[in-house]
């Protein structure tokens, strides 16, 4: 684990990097306060040992500083000081730090102390994983594991404002499989997740790495591709639709024959496109796909005017 | 910081202390002692122009800061010394300061005669 040490008194910091490399730390070294301020940008820099009295801005100043920032991984800090009265203590441990040492210093003690700050330390990690898996959880469809409506929502409009400022179309797909409703009652959702999953499977082996698979509702699957305006979307649009009809979902012993209908609509139809305006116009699409006999790819602005469609679109 | 009793009566240096501190490696002692004399040398410079203008603050601090060094290295009488030239900058007496200066300057001479006499690299 890396350890900053600040300390301007050479002989003082050169025993505390023995120290601490002995203990199989690695040490990065600050004379004074503005170089310690600098190594702690480091975020990997979860240690540090603080001289109180240093040149220019000092280890209190170091300390509030650190503790102002914020989205930072927290850093441990040991606060060290000739200073032994009480009121230089409650100063110092005021001030941000969460030990306080008094020189010179022994050995063993920081030993302790550290392995006490490893523990914070560790705690914390585990909090914060705990947090980054929570929110995954929460971000994702339980069965399929792809992004959930909120959140690729939530994507297809950073998209948009990230197009808008780049001047790149944003493209959407609204999918779904032809007559799921009767591989449900014919073979039980058993089979028809898997057949979900299999067409979920399908479609993100054929997708870019920055577009985004979201389940929208029930077997309704929306994809995200940012970069993407009308003369591409037909084509990634039927390549999806071929790489899922070519075979049939096997559910032994039968194996069931599966198609998709896809609505596709992307953002340069529109002078101010929003999330609203092309998840409606995706939908049209897909309805259109749906009427006209299924199994086919619909792109709106060419194969359908929107301004005809004056329909409402289902609101899911 | 509880200070010893009586000083005086220590050797320049508590050898076991100062090597307990740094894992008993007598070359990084010895390492480390080289870098004390250097800084000595460049804080007497930078004490005797401090005196020359009365700046109390600076001897203060330079009182403080051999201080600190004296005692990672539990150079005992020096760290006495050290703490002495701190007060008396602090209190602004320049007969002390000056004084205090001396027995830091002595101090030092000790401490050189006295590690001579005893060689570190036979103490591992």
């Amino acid at each position: 684990m890396k350890i900053l040490i600040a300390e301007d008194d050479p002989i003082s910091s050169k025993i505390l990097q023995k120290n601490l490399e002995n203990w199989d730390y690695d040490t990065v070294l600050a004379r004074n306060g503005a170089a310690a301020w600098q190594a702690l940008q480091d975020e990997n820099l979860r240690l540090a040992i603080l001289d109180w009295m240093m040149p220019g801005m000092d280890g209190v100043e170091v300390c509030r500083k650190i503790r102002r920032r914020r989205r930072f991984k927290y850093t441990y800090i040991i606060l060290l000081s000739a200073k032994d009265r009480k009121q230089d203590i409650i100063a110092g441990l005021s001030s941000g730090a969460d030990d306080y040492m008094t020189k010179p210093v022994n050995f063993l003690e920081l030993r302790a102390r550290l392995k006490a700050g490893r523990r914070i330390i560790d705690l914390e990690d585990k909090l914060l994983l705990a947090q980054k898996q929570l929110k995954d959880i929460a971000s994702r469809d339980s069965l399929t594991r792809i992004w959930n409506r909120a959140e690729i929502t939530k994507f297809l409009g950073e998209e948009l404002e990230r197009g808008q400022r780049e001047k790149k179309a944003v493209g959407v797909i609204m999918l779904d499989v032809d007559h799921f409703k009767s591989i449900n009652d014919f073979y039980g959702h058993a089979i028809g997740d898997q057949a979900l999953l299999q067409v979920v499977s399908r479609l993100k082996k054929k997708v870019r790495k920055s577009d985004k698979i979201g389940r929208y509702g029930g077997d309704e699957i929306i994809i995200v591709l940012p970069n993407c305006g009308l003369p591409d979307i037909r084509k990634i649009g039927e390549r999806l639709r071929l790489a899922v009809t070519n075979r049939g979902i096997s559910a032994k012993p039968d194996t069931i024959p599966i198609t998709i209908s896809a609505g596709c609509a992307t953002s340069d139809l529109w002078e101010m496109a929003d999330t609203d305006k092309l998840v409606k116009a995706a939908d049209l699409a897909l309805l259109s796909a749906k009427e006209q006999g299924r199994n086919r790819v619909v792109v709106a602005g060419e194969d359908l005017d929107l301004r005809k469609e004056n329909r409402n679109v289902r609101t899911h | 910081m509880s200070e010893p009793i009586n000083p005086d009566k220590y050797d320049p240096i508590d050898l076991g202390a100062a090597l307990e501190r740094i894992g008993g490696d007598a070359s990084f002692l010895i390492e480390l002692l080289d870098i004390y004399f250097r800084e000595y040398t460049e804080k007497r410079r930078l004490l005797e122009e401090a005196i020359a203008r009365q700046d109390f603050g600076e001897v203060s601090e330079l009182g403080h800061s051999l201080k600190g060094a004296s005692a990672n290295l539990s150079l005992t009488r020096l760290h006495k010394a050290a703490l002495s030239l701190e007060m008396a900058g602090r209190e602004r007496k320049i007969h002390q300061v000056q004084e205090a200066a001396d027995v830091l300057e002595n101090e030092i001479a000790n401490l050189k005669t006295y590690l001579e006499m005893h060689p570190l690299a036979g103490s591992v």
